[in-house]
């Protein structure tokens, strides 16, 4: 037979049960909708969190305590809460002599409760020096103004807040500014409030951020003299790596190392963070569609139970067309024409169905919550949607396909 | 044209054998009009199902148009079945939601005739036994005797050379019967040879020789120079 009959042959039979065909695609329509919703909201995070990893700057560069991980995906140590001590101030005055490197500015961080008058709350602090600002682009108050490096070398208990923050202690009516709250039992002076909240780079929550002299955060609250990481600002004449290289090689000299598979700091610039955590969210994506692909194979398998069915109800048919001239193979291209256009069907619609409820959760998203949400409808979602559909069908197609092509047609012709 | 030499079927059911032919030898020249008869369970159905191709059998030799059915696969027995033969059923055996039209179509569809072609084909197939104006109708809708005509329509659509008719008249009235059997008379006398299963001896006399089969062995196997208790206008 030719395809464009046994394709006309197949879409008459599924039309003549509009309502089985209708009911029997609606496991696919569910299981390819649910991949699509779920790759384009895996694809949104992912830009989500890659635009915030390069709203830092592309010329920012990461210093952390602990040697570098062998594996791709484990975290250096300080990243996994080991204490490690190596980064000390003399690491920052050497980088900042370094002409390669604009800002080198250390970071202390910690949890702790604030309190003003009968409001508290537990949020993570930050102290670092006045250079925190430029180099988080965070330099914009609203009210008051950032500390100074006075402030850090005299030691001033000043703090700037996040605007979340200063609503939840202060609320709307009385103004932060010059007020004392508590940080850990340590009282401070509000200088100035951010002026915009949100979550920042590295899932820094912005809006009930404290920061603080480095100086203070590090004698009155923890105690310490090391850091938990380094921010670097290369300079844009010279290209990350190259500083990268530098660092490494300022960082070796005052560390007293010479072997550098011995380092015990990590240096991380956008590109190796944007290219970790790209991995790191299309894998996780790709376990979203995964899971989702479970009801696509329950689809699939309703698909192949009402194949079944119809090669039993049409056993006289297949003998007729066998009689008259059917091939095993005619009969078999016939059944599974019906099968891949059923599910092909259902990959279109739950293609449809997925944009539109992408498209209305991106509407939800960006109406009630101020989170930056990327609309993604990543086209190779619609291509694997559709050649997922057509596999199915054929995978799940072959097996009733090959039961009525394998019919006897006189036994086929004599069944009640 | 047919060649049959020992013919044997057998059918094993778990321990039980069931002897359906038990050694049958004849011949079929093209152009005869032949009628098996027998009672039920004599194997005359189990003898045209081999003859037409429909079923295989177990012992013996069969010779279609000088080809031995051993030597044939399924394919092209399928395509024998498409291009040299056409099948009339008691029960008819049509597509009912399909119509006229697409029914007789089927077999075209087989043979990859291209669509230019089949709508005429179709429409002289169906014109021949006088329902061209049910052509677009839903088969379901058609009478007994109009699904029949159909039935044969399709049969003759490929203008094979030999129509295979399993109880052509047994579901149909006496009056519908006669038409069908004088649709298949008219296609013996343009040439086609007719093989026609029947228990009804009015129904067998329109052949031209009755093979008598009893108990899966043939009994008698006659030629027959004048016939018919049709004067009537009905099969009697």
């Amino acid at each position: 037979m030719r395809f464009k009959d046994a394709f006309k042959t197949a879409t008459r039979s599924l039309t003549h049960g509009k309502m089985r065909s209708i009911l029997t695609v609606l496991g696919v329509v569910i299981g390819i909708a649910s991949v699509i919703i779920l790759m384009s909201i895996g694809q949104s995070a992912q830009n989500l969190i890659l635009n915030q990893v390069q709203s830092i700057g592309s010329n920012l560069i990461i210093v952390i305590p602990g040697a570098p991980s062998n594996g791709r995906f484990s975290s250096p140590a300080a990243a996994q809460g080991i204490v490690i001590t190596s980064l000390k101030q003399q690491d920052i005055d050497s980088l900042q002599r370094e002409p390669t490197i604009d800002y080198a500015v250390p970071e202390v961080r910690g949890q702790a409760e604030v309190v003003y008058g009968n409001n508290n709350t537990t949020v993570g602090y930050t102290g670092s020096t006045a250079d925190f600002f430029v180099v988080s682009n965070l330099a914009k108050v609203s009210t008051g103004q950032t500390f100074s490096k006075s402030d850090v070398d005299s030691g001033n208990h000043v703090v700037v807040i996040g605007p979340d923050l200063a609503k939840t202690l202060f609320g709307a009516n009385i103004d932060p500014i010059n007020k004392t709250i508590r940080v850990k039992g340590v009282s401070f002076r509000v200088i100035g409030v951010l002026s915009k909240g949100g979550t920042g780079a590295f899932g820094v929550d912005i809006g009930n951020l404290v920061v603080m002299p480095i100086s203070v955060a590090q004698k009155q609250l923890l105690g310490t003299n090391y850091y938990n990481v380094i921010v670097v600002q290369a300079n844009a004449d010279y290209d990350p790596d190259f500083v990268k290289s530098r660092i490494s090689f300022v960082l070796e000299h005052n560390h007293g190392i010479t072997n550098s598979s011995k380092d015990d700091f990590t240096i991380q610039t956008q590109a190796d963070i944007l290219s970790i955590l790209g991995t790191i969210t299309s894998v996780l994506t790709l376990f979203l569609a995964a899971i989702a692909s479970i009801s696509l194979i329950v689809g699939g398998i309703g698909i192949m139970n009402i194949m079944l069915v119809a090669v039993t109800e049409r056993t006289r048919e297949i003998g007729l067309r066998k009689a008259v001239g059917a091939t095993n193979r005619d009969i078999l291209e016939q059944f599974l024409i019906e099968s891949v256009l059923l599910t092909f069907a259902g990959g279109v619609i739950g293609i449809a169905l997925g944009a539109g409820v992408v498209g209305l959760l991106y509407f939800v998203i960006s109406t009630f919550f101020d989170i930056g949400w990327v609309f993604a409808f990543p086209i190779s979602s619609v291509i694997l949607g559709l050649l997922v559909s057509g596999i199915a069908g054929i995978a799940f197609g072959i097996y009733p396909a090959r039961q009525a092509a394998r019919k006897n047609p006189i036994d086929a012709l004599r069944y009640e | 044209m047919i060649d049959v030499r020992d013919l044997k079927k057998e059918y094993i059911e778990e321990e039980t054998t069931t002897r359906a032919l038990r050694g049958v030898t004849f011949s079929i020249v093209a152009g005869e009009f032949i009628s098996i008869m027998g009672p039920s369970g004599s194997g005359k159905s189990t003898l045209l199902h081999i003859l037409s191709f429909l079923d295989r059998p177990t012992g013996g030799s069969y010779t279609f148009q000088g080809k031995s059915i051993d030597d044939m696969t399924d394919q092209e027995l399928a395509f024998v079945r498409n291009k040299d033969m056409g099948f009339v059923f008691q029960s008819f055996n049509l597509l009912s939601r399909l119509s006229v039209y697409d029914n007789c179509e089927v077999p075209l569809l087989y043979s990859k005739t291209p669509p230019s072609r089949r709508k005429a084909l179709v429409e002289q197939a169906v014109q021949s036994v006088g329902l061209e104006e049910k052509l677009y109708t839903e088969a379901g809708r058609l009478s007994g005797g109009q699904k029949q005509r159909v039935a044969i329509a399709r049969a003759i659509v490929t203008d094979p050379n030999v129509i295979f008719a399993d109880e052509p008249t047994g579901n149909l009235d006496s009056q519908s019967g006669l038409q069908v059997m004088e649709i298949l008379e008219g296609l013996h006398k343009k040439g086609r040879t007719v093989i026609l299963v029947t228990h009804e001896t009015q129904t067998a006399e329109f052949a031209n020789r009755i093979i008598r089969v009893k108990d899966g062995m043939i009994e008698s196997d006659n030629l027959i120079t004048t016939n018919r208790n049709r004067h009537n206008g009905v099969l009697k």
